[in-house]
């Protein structure tokens, strides 16, 4: 369980976070949409710790990660996988060495495990043979499902997932979406995702959130959002030009 | 008047930056102590540091080395004809090399190619969130980036210097005894009458100090990077000159307190 | 094709590393050799600066040992040197501190003794050491002339300091111009006299000199004789003064004779002749020339060498100097300047002769009596010269002269000081009945080897109103300067 109490965050004049207020469920996959630079991946980072906020709770499972220090913060961080937006591979390694470092870290599985492990993983988000690369000879969409690949090594409790499908082709981004809502079935995990694509958000979304101005402005379930009469949610939705979201 | 307390005021805080800075190079350095010794080991991460660090410097210092022990031997054999002590070349380019021009240029070199090199792969890391990534995966990046580049800078700096040293007297020697024509004998006695095993150790003494603060501050740069390719851009060149600046300016001090 | 792990190459990279490290160590490390080994010897010197521990120690350029210890022992240095096993020392060995080259390291330098004396054991102390003319004695001995100097620089700066003495300069010099105008003037009329005059000296010193070197009694004689001679001169002298008054009266009749082109001719005639005996003397000619070219004297010339070279110092004592003294007289704007030749047969005796130049020109007066009555007029001639001629004698700083000044009688006395830097001297002269005597204080200061300011006050009681404070400098030179002077200066047509 994720609780996100009255949060507030600026970078330097521009407030970014404005008294967030939010529940993750367990077991559930939750959607996070808002436009963009609106403070998703903001967002995200909070909820593991990468950044403090100037005000407010973050309870994961009922401790308040913005009052722990780094080695319990380590602890509650090994729940946790992220693949980040631009999936910040290590690319002094190997795709394989990429998967493989969460294992290295914090198991302590032989080589031959580790390399099965791998290749399993890597598998799983649809690559093969591709462990011995670097992740600079990989396109973008390769790079993001190995950075998939690495988040979900460890078979975390929680999987942080930022824009898991965009920059891949509608078929790969299908598989991706699939991925996600076996493992979370399989693996009963709870899976915070944010999304541009409104096709994968109501296939993948227990829950959905809107994220306007600093503050969660609507949460419920897909179908609830369907029916959600709220301007911003329905411009979001319908991708208009005409509404109270204003591009500048 | 208002000029003026604005100056003071922006030389106040330029100062107040500095020490901060100082500060928190110290902090990372504790940091890097705290976790240099606190299993497990990634000896691979550290030999992969030192070779980059170490081996692939090896021919930028024996080129910087011998070519600063050949210029060595070339002014001093001209400043030492005026008293008829053409003899004292040989001393005085290994005197030099061993005690001053060996370390320094060394870490200088160094930190050129390797202290940039730390900072700029680090800024990356840091501004591609790869640095978010360790923290993700609950592994610490002082261990996993700064502990190895570290150590390979305190390891590999003083070898280095032994090669800069060596060469740089060979370059001296090549000069002074081939093209100046300087008894080759005597050359070498003078060699070995001024140069003491001290000269030696505390100039290597020296270089580790020069391995640390590079390594220390290139990290110390990358790791704070921000601001995309522009601030790895800037954190790589601040980072070499600092480094280069703090190196001469510790260079004063140890050699005060050394010789 | 193979690659090596980062590990491999590393360890590579360090291993070589290590044996170069090594190989320097042991080759820089062979040096302190012996050190253990080997027995100490102590010594004591004055001064052990810039000698270091483990400096070499030394037998004829062979390092037989090192610097053990340095310590301070009495306000010496007390050395502790270690000598190799197989090197002894006798008793009687000396140890000195040397320098390699100009810059190089100090190193103890051991004359290692004769031999039959027992050898040094353990412990022992070389008791003889032998001090070096190092640079540092060099740098001593520079700082102290550097103090002189200084010394020299400071009171030049005294005696110039402020704008009087600025003025004074400034107006020195403009008249100096116009008295070297002068001088050369003169010199330029008697160029050729005084040329075949200078030649003839030449000569005439110079066959001096070989009668001097190969006759030791002889020479011995004739320095007693000129002895009395020069006291008959002495006697010449006190009649000259007593004639001196007459002269005064006479009224430049002297003065005449002096100016006279034919002296000149005289003085070189005088000369000439005086060379002529002389090479005969040279050449055995004439009895003096005999007895001089006797096979005895040769044989006293080795016998006599010691009694010769007492009599060749008491001949260089005889000197002879020409100065020049320009006097700027504040008071009048007028300057006045006198050459003089000295002759300084020894050091406490001295003849001057010389010329001066007065802006008042020469006094004549002219008594015509008309009806009874006498008109005393006076004259001056502009082109005058006065003359000086006197004859002086120094008992310790003080210095009595006396004879003509400035063509009329007088007497003067200086006193000198600051080894002779300073001479403070006091005159009179013009003893007339007409007016009152000439009197004149002044002193005289050596800054240089042949320069000399001068001040003082002129005439100071005189009721002619010539009363002038008067600044100065003067030229002095040796003959031997002299003749340089003189044959290499060109002369203005
Ligand atoms: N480290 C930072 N320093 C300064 N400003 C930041 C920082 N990180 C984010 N921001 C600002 O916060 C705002 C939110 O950024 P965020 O990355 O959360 O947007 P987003 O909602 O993820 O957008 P997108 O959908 O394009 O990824 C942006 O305006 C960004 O400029
Ligand atoms: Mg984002």
């Amino acid at each position: 369980m994720i609780k996100l109490v009255d949060l507030h965050k600026s970078f330097g004049r521009q407030k970014v976070l404005d008294g967030l207020d939010l529940d993750i469920e367990d077991g559930k996959t939750t959607v996070i949409i808002g436009r963009s630079g609106g403070g998703k991946s903001v967002l995200l980072k909070h909820m593991i710790g990468l950044l403090r906020p100037e005000r407010g709770q973050i309870l994961i499972d009922g401790t308040d990660i913005t009052k722990l220090n780094d080695q319990a913060l380590n602890e509650i961080r090994k729940k946790f996988g992220m693949l980040f937006q631009e999936a910040a591979l290590f690319d002094s390694m190997t795709v394989g060495e990429n998967v493989a470092f969460p294992l290295r870290e914090h198991t302590r599985m032989k080589e031959k495990e580790i390399r099965e492990t791998v290749a399993d993983r890597l598998r799983s988000v649809g690559l093969t043979g591709v462990e011995e690369k670097m992740p600079s000879e990989l396109s973008g969409g390769m790079r993001k499902r190995v950075g998939l690949a690495r988040a979900i090594a460890m078979r975390p409790q929680i999987v942080l997932f930022d824009e898991p499908t965009t920059g891949l082709d509608p078929v790969m981004a299908e598989a991706i979406n699939r991925l996600i809502i076996d493992t979370q079935k399989n693996l009963n995990l709870t899976c915070v995702v944010i999304s541009h694509d409104v096709r994968s958000i109501f296939e993948i979304g227990h829950r959905i959130a809107m994220l306007y101005e600093g503050k969660i402005i609507e949460n419920g379930t897909p179908e609830e959002l369907r029916a959600s009469q709220n301007p911003v949610t329905l411009q979001f939705l319908a991708g208009s030009i005409e509404g109270p979201i204003r591009i500048m | 008047m208002n000029r003026f307390s604005g100056a003071l005021d922006r030389l106040g805080r330029a100062v107040l930056a500095g020490v901060e800075e100082m500060g928190k190079i110290i902090l990372l350095f504790v940091s890097v102590l705290a976790w240099m010794f606190r299993p497990p080991f990634k000896l691979h991460n550290i030999f992969k540091q030192m070779e980059f660090v170490g081996v692939k410097s090896i021919f930028v210092v024996v080129l910087t080395g011998t070519f600063t022990g050949m210029v060595m031997a070339l002014q001093g054999y001209h400043g030492f004809r005026m008293f008829s002590a053409e003899s004292l070349v040989g001393g005085t380019v290994a005197l030099g090399m061993t005690r001053e021009l060996g370390p320094v240029l060394t870490s200088l070199m160094v930190t050129a190619r390797a202290g940039s090199a730390m900072a700029a792969e680090l800024g990356t890391m840091r501004v591609t969130e790869q640095i978010d990534a360790l923290y993700v995966m609950a592994a610490n990046p002082v261990k996993h980036l700064i502990v190895p580049r570290v150590i390979a800078g305190v390891l590999m700096v003083p070898l280095l210097t032994v090669v800069s040293d060596f060469t740089g007297i060979l370059g001296g020697y090549f000069v002074g005894v081939h093209i100046l024509g300087i008894n080759s004998g005597i050359f070498i006695k003078n060699i070995t009458r001024l140069v003491d095993l001290n000269d030696i150790y505390n100039g290597l003494v020296k270089a580790a100090c020069f391995g640390l603060i590079l390594s220390l501050i290139g990290c110390y740069k990358g790791f704070n990077t921000y601001g995309g390719a522009e601030g790895v851009g800037r954190a790589t060149t601040e980072a070499v000159v600092l480094a280069s600046i703090a190196i001469l300016i510790s260079d004063y001090f140890l050699t005060a307190i050394m010789f | 094709m193979f690659s090596l792990s980062s590990e491999a190459k590393v360890g590579l990279f360090v291993l070589v590393g290590l044996i170069i490290l090594g190989y320097m160590s042991v080759q820089v490390g062979k040096q302190s050799f012996g050190l253990k080994k080997g027995y100490t010897l102590e010594v004591v010197f004055d001064s052990a600066a810039g000698l270091d521990r483990d400096a070499s120690v030394q037998i004829a350029g062979v390092e037989v040992g090192r610097v053990e210890s340095i310590r301070l022992k009495d306000g010496k240095a007390l050395v502790r040197l270690r000598i190799v096993p197989n090197v002894k020392l006798e008793k009687d060995a000396i140890a000195s501190i040397k320098t390699h080259g100009i810059l190089g390291d100090k190193y103890v330098e051991i004359y290692p003794g004769t031999h039959g004396e027992a050898y040094l054991a353990a412990g022992e102390q070389i008791s003889r050491t032998e001090r070096q003319a190092d640079i540092d004695r060099l740098l001593h001995q520079l700082g102290l002339i550097a103090d002189d100097v200084r010394g020299v620089t400071s009171s030049l700066n005294r005696v110039l300091a402020g704008q009087a003495g600025e003025e004074a300069i400034t107006s020195i010099l403009t008249n100096t111009k116009a008295l070297t105008r002068n001088l050369n003037h003169v010199i330029v009329s008697n160029e050729a006299a005084l040329r075949a005059a200078l030649e003839n000296t030449r000569q005439l010193t110079g066959n001096l000199n070989r009668v001097v070197t190969r006759n030791d009694e002889k020479v011995g004689q004739v320095i007693d004789t000129l002895k009395s001679a020069s006291r008959e001169m002495e006697k010449t002298f006190a009649a000259l003064s007593e004639i001196t008054g007459g002269v005064n009266r006479g009224e430049g009749t002297l003065g005449q004779l002096v100016k006279d082109k034919g002296t000149a001719e005289k003085l070189n005639q005088t000369l000439a002749s005086l060379q002529e005996v002389t090479q005969k003397i040279n050449e055995g000619r004439g009895s003096i020339g005999k007895l001089v070219n006797d096979d005895e004297t040769v044989r006293n010339l080795n016998e006599g060498l010691t009694g010769l070279n007492r009599y060749v110092n008491k001949a260089e004592q005889f000197r002879t100097f020409l100065s020049y003294r320009g006097e700027y007289l504040f008071d009048k704007s007028n300057a006045k300047s006198y050459l003089d030749l000295r002759i300084q047969p020894k050091e406490d005796k001295f003849y001057i002769l010389g010329v001066v130049s007065d802006p008042n020109g020469r006094r004549t007066t002219k008594d015509v009596t008309v009806g009874g009555v006498t008109t005393r007029t006076e004259e001056w001639d502009r082109d005058g010269l006065l003359f000086n001629a006197q004859i002086g004698k120094r008992y310790k700083d003080l210095v009595l002269r006396g004879g003509l000044l400035e063509s009329t009688g007088g007497i003067g006395i200086d006193y000198l000081t600051l080894n002779d830097k300073l001479k403070l001297s006091f005159e009179a002269f013009g003893f007339g009945r007409d007016r009152r005597a000439h009197l004149k204080a002044g002193a005289e200061y050596r800054l240089f080897r042949h320069l000399y300011l001068s001040a003082g006050w002129d005439d100071f009681v005189s009721d002619q109103d010539n009363r002038s404070i008067y600044g100065g400098f003067s030229i002095r030179f040796e003959d031997e300067d002299l003749k340089y002077m003189l044959t290499t200066t060109p002369i203005p047509k």
